[in-house]
């Protein structure tokens, strides 16, 4: 089978991506990045994860009633990545821009694998990905996640994996699913080449590391 | 992959394919008639009918919002939807399950868009191999014929969105002929029991009734 992430993309413009749990930081972290490049005179474009205007409504509607299966959930959000990926994404980059993604294909990679669906078939699913030409992650141990997500957002159905009957108990749920998220993304790690950042750091410390390796990045001539 | 495996649930799977105005629906059909006049637990379903997504891919096809890769994974979605809540329940009580288009009708449209061939027998590598895989064949121009005695071709099944010809009528020709060539391709591959679809409604349905009864002896359920 036919697989991309053996090359770099060949567009003009500039793909970084942030990964990292729900909780990591991963927003702010773009945002910051997003506001320097502005200031550096750099054009850059932001697209989240299932924000398709294809889909993500319908995506909203499904988890509400909790009735995904494994294969039907991936494969939903396959499809809002894709619409990204060929409205916003390519076009973008074709056009010479810096394109920031708060999370990319290796979300799938971890949550899809936790719910069971075979690691080798969701990474043949994103094959036609662009592999970025770099990729953060924003690193977080499971306890310092779980007070951060309870003090915002809350504890969230799907979050919790509760969905695949890890646990009845909320807290626990929470803690092993994320807990295998998080084994997930240390062995894409080195699957991928991704620069690990600390997520305990400082929100300035992170941003101004990522800062540093987006630098390099446009000094090697990276943006053509 | 699943979809080359046979699989060891109580129930049976019978599926039909072909392109649009071959008369499988018709046939299916009257073998659900037939199968629940004499007795037996049929269930039946049909592609894009998911009440999880078929609305959303109905509203974009009518905008012609989906791109060839779009297009596939939105059927893909339904598709996965309802095997999961349809199909493997009702083969696990042991139902005959009757299914109007299966995985290989996306083998055939999605790569006749240009999808990858591999790409998209991956994507549906976790279906159930049917037990039953009818391929009921028919030119293009029969096809034409019957589905558009009354109504022009609609947007997405005459291809208009590969730009193959400003007219619909030629580019459905055009488009449902690389269909057709994709499901002759399966046969072979995927044991395609193809069936003239240009005879008599009943000719074809002695034919099916035979098989499926061949079928479901051999699984051990006498009728």
């Amino acid at each position: 089978m036919t697989n991309n992430y053996t090359k770099k993309h060949e567009y003009p413009g500039l793909l970084i991506v942030i990964e990292g749990t729900d909780g990591s930081g991963k927003s702010t972290q773009i945002n910051k990045l997003k506001d320097w490049l502005a200031v550096e005179s750099y054009g850059a474009m932001v697209s989240e994860w299932k924000t398709s205007a294809l889909i993500s409504g319908a995506i909203d509607q499904a988890k509400e009633k909790n009735l995904l299966n494994a294969n039907t959930f991936s494969l939903l959000y396959a499809s809002d990545f894709t619409d990204r990926l060929e409205k916003n994404i390519i076009p973008a980059l074709k056009a010479g821009l810096i394109v920031l993604m708060d999370r990319y294909t290796y979300t799938a990679y971890a949550r899809d694998v936790v719910r069971g669906v075979k690691p080798g078939w969701v990474r043949n699913l994103y094959n036609f990905a662009p592999t970025p030409d770099i990729v953060f992650y924003l690193d977080m141990p499971v306890k310092a996640l779980m007070k951060r997500i309870i003090a915002t957002t809350g504890l969230d159905y799907y979050e919790s994996g509760r969905d695949i009957g890890l646990s009845t108990d909320f807290y626990k749920s929470f803690k092993i699913y994320q807990a295998r998220i998080l084994e997930e993304y240390s062995k894409m790690a080195h699957e991928f080449n991704f620069i690990t950042i600390d997520g305990n750091l400082t929100i300035n410390t992170i941003h101004n590391q990522i800062k540093e390796r987006v630098k390099e990045l446009i000094n090697s001539g990276a943006i053509k | 992959m699943r979809l080359n495996q046979n699989h060891d649930l109580p129930g049976t799977l019978i599926v039909v394919e072909g392109i649009d105005g071959s008369g499988k629906s018709t046939q299916l059909a009257i073998l659900r008639d037939w199968l629940q006049n004499i007795g037996q637990d049929v269930i039946f379903t049909e592609w894009n009918s998911s009440k999880l997504i078929s609305q959303t891919t109905k509203r974009a096809k009518k905008k012609n919002m989906l791109s060839p890769r779009t297009f596939s994974l939105l059927h893909a979605v339904d598709f996965a939807d309802r095997l999961e809540q349809v199909i493997v329940p009702a083969l696990k009580a042991g139902f005959i399950v009757l299914s109007d288009r299966y995985a290989f009708t996306a083998f055939a449209r999605d790569v006749a868009r240009g999808v990858q061939p591999e790409w998209v027998r991956n994507t549906y590598g976790f279906a159930i191999k049917p037990d039953l895989s009818m391929y009921f064949s028919v030119p293009v121009e029969v096809s034409l014929e019957r589905i558009c005695s009354n109504r022009q071709p609609k947007f997405y099944e005459s291809g208009m969105d590969l730009n193959l010809n400003p007219d619909p009528y030629e580019s459905y020709k055009i488009f449902q002929n690389r269909v057709i060539e994709e499901y002759d391709k399966m046969v072979d591959e995927y044991n395609l029991i193809k069936i003239d679809a240009t005879n008599t409604v009943h000719e074809q349905q002695v034919i099916f009734r035979d098989i499926v009864r061949k079928k479901l002896e051999e699984k051990g359920c006498s009728i």
